[in-house]
């Protein structure tokens, strides 16, 4: 029997990002090979928190997508057996200050102007709503469910890789790729080397994430994606001490540089660069976060992290200076410069597409960017224009 | 050792996994003690599998054959017990 294996299309990467386009190829009918060099969701996809929201999102495509893609999710929960802890659950954007609340404003405005349900609301409502919150916030600006989910996002890449293999899709984990070969003529996809043996294809998807630069490198492809750590805390098991997802909107700073603002905090909060969030997990734990650091690969918790996002978190929750933490993690988001993934195919190389550089979009991007993908392979056209996430921006 | 362990028997007492559910998140393809965490919450409790490791390590090791030893652990975190948020952004444990 030959080793041989052939198939319509490989997708790399099993996170949030491959298992959704392998399950959308897959489900249009190709032979998909999901290829990842650990297990299902051992990489950014079980390093992160568990939200999707659009408020954390620039007015325009960034939010369009957010929405289209949280739309989707709750279809997918309807859909699928295997149950990914779908929760529509608001978001408050919490404002510690005055100019901070203005800046907030003129964002709600702009995505009210765009049809998206968000409003601010004022410190009293902002106590009614969160009764453990601190007294002396400013306000918030508020996004309800409809625009803010949770989801577990292990299980989301295992709900995808389950309900996909329905469809016939067939992983390969804990697989290494030695080589991928390109026809001598046309450059285009031909098979790629694995400890598995040669796989046959004329098409593979790049769904590396943070690593997707060393897929790159493979057929001498330079992806300008970088990994970017960021940190979270787990409770104890704790009555809920809040009941929406909880962000201070100084987290937007952390995100994009070109919002430049600065909050009154201390140095170790500002050297780490945190950005407070909280959420409450259907397991009853809370996730405290967080922040984002460039330490290249190494996920090690950094006690001074841990350190400036309890002091962070305290300053919103204060009640969390009796709680106890059991665990602390971190993991690495994929960075890319204008913080908009790249989603497309390659011209250089026929056969060849991308999708990665979600960074902390990855989760809430995962079902719309599944979905593009298998309409870009598929040559149909995108439900909106997506020519902005081409990878060609970067030639 | 795991020959007289019954489906039903819990391993994680925190978060209440079985025997038999470990066996599953097995056939659904996890390998090592990390996969049978995010499959079934084992050592995702208060204890953070201070209990229940070496059991599920013994469980893979029997279903797939391979040695203890290859069936890896649980990533090392601190804190290295619950201590609470008021205590970390110390940076110092108050003593009872």
């Amino acid at each position: 029997m030959t080793n041989e294996k052939y198939y319509d299309i490989v997708v790399i990467g099993a996170g949030a990002i491959g298992t959704s386009v392998a399950y959308h190829l897959a489900k249009e009918g190709y032979k998909t090979a999901l290829l990842e060099r650990g297990d299902i969701a051992s990489g950014s996809s079980s390093h992160c928190d568990a939200v999707a929201v659009i408020c954390d999102k620039l007015p325009g495509l960034d939010t369009k997508m957010g929405q289209a893609s949280i739309d989707y999710f709750g279809k997918l929960a309807k859909e699928f057996d295997y149950d990914f802890e779908y929760t529509p659950k608001g978001c408050l954007y919490v404002c510690e200050t005055e100019p901070e609340f203005a800046a907030a404003s003129k964002y709600c405005e702009a995505q009210q102007k765009d049809g998206y349900k968000m409003r601010m609301i004022d410190s009293r409502e902002l106590s009614e709503m969160e009764p453990h919150i601190s007294k002396d916030l400013y306000g918030a600006l508020y996004t309800p469910p409809e625009s803010s989910v949770a989801v577990n996002p292990y299980r989301l890449c295992f709900a995808f890789t389950y309900e996909a293999e329905k469809f016939g899709l067939e992983k390969y984990t804990y697989c290494k790729i030695t080589k991928i070969n390109l026809n001598d003529k046309t450059n285009a996809v031909e098979s790629l080397e694995t400890n598995y043996g040669t796989i046959h294809t004329k098409r593979i998807v790049n769904c590396a994430g943070a690593w997707a630069p060393f897929v790159g490198k493979l057929t001498g492809l330079s992806i300008p994606i970088e990994p970017r750590k960021g940190t979270n805390l787990v409770s104890e098991q704790t009555p809920r001490l809040c009941n929406n997802k909880i962000m201070e909107y100084g987290y937007m700073m952390s995100k994009f540089d070109s919002i430049n603002f600065k909050r009154k905090v201390s140095k170790l909060v500002e050297d780490q660069n945190i950005a407070f969030n909280l959420e409450y997990t259907n397991s009853n734990n809370l996730l405290v976060g967080g922040n984002r650091l460039f330490r290249g690969y190494d996920i090690r918790t950094e006690i001074e992290t841990v350190k400036a996002i309890c002091e962070r978190a305290m300053r919103f929750f204060p009640e969390l200076a009796n709680i106890k933490c059991i665990r602390t993690y971190s993991g690495v988001r994929p960075f890319v410069k204008d913080h908009l993934p790249i989603v497309s195919d390659v011209d250089s190389i026929p056969g060849y597409y991308i999708a990665a550089g979600h960074e902390g979009d990855g989760i809430c991007l995962s079902p719309i960017t599944g979905k593009f993908m298998a309409e870009i392979v598929a040559g149909r056209p995108t439900d909106f224009d997506i020519s902005k996430l081409d990878f060609k921006r970067f030639a | 050792m795991s020959e007289a362990l019954a489906d039903d028997m819990l391993v994680c007492r925190c978060e209440e996994v079985t025997v038999g559910d470990i066996k599953k998140a097995i056939r659904d393809g996890a390998r090592d003690v990390v996969g049978v965490k995010r499959r079934t919450r084992a050592g995702m409790g208060l204890c953070q599998g201070r209990t229940c490791e070496k059991l599920v390590q013994q469980i893979i090791s029997k279903e797939l054959g391979v040695p203890a030893s290859e069936t890896g652990t649980s990533s090392v975190r601190p804190p290295v017990r619950p201590v609470t948020f008021g205590e970390l952004a110390k940076g110092d444990v108050e003593d009872d």
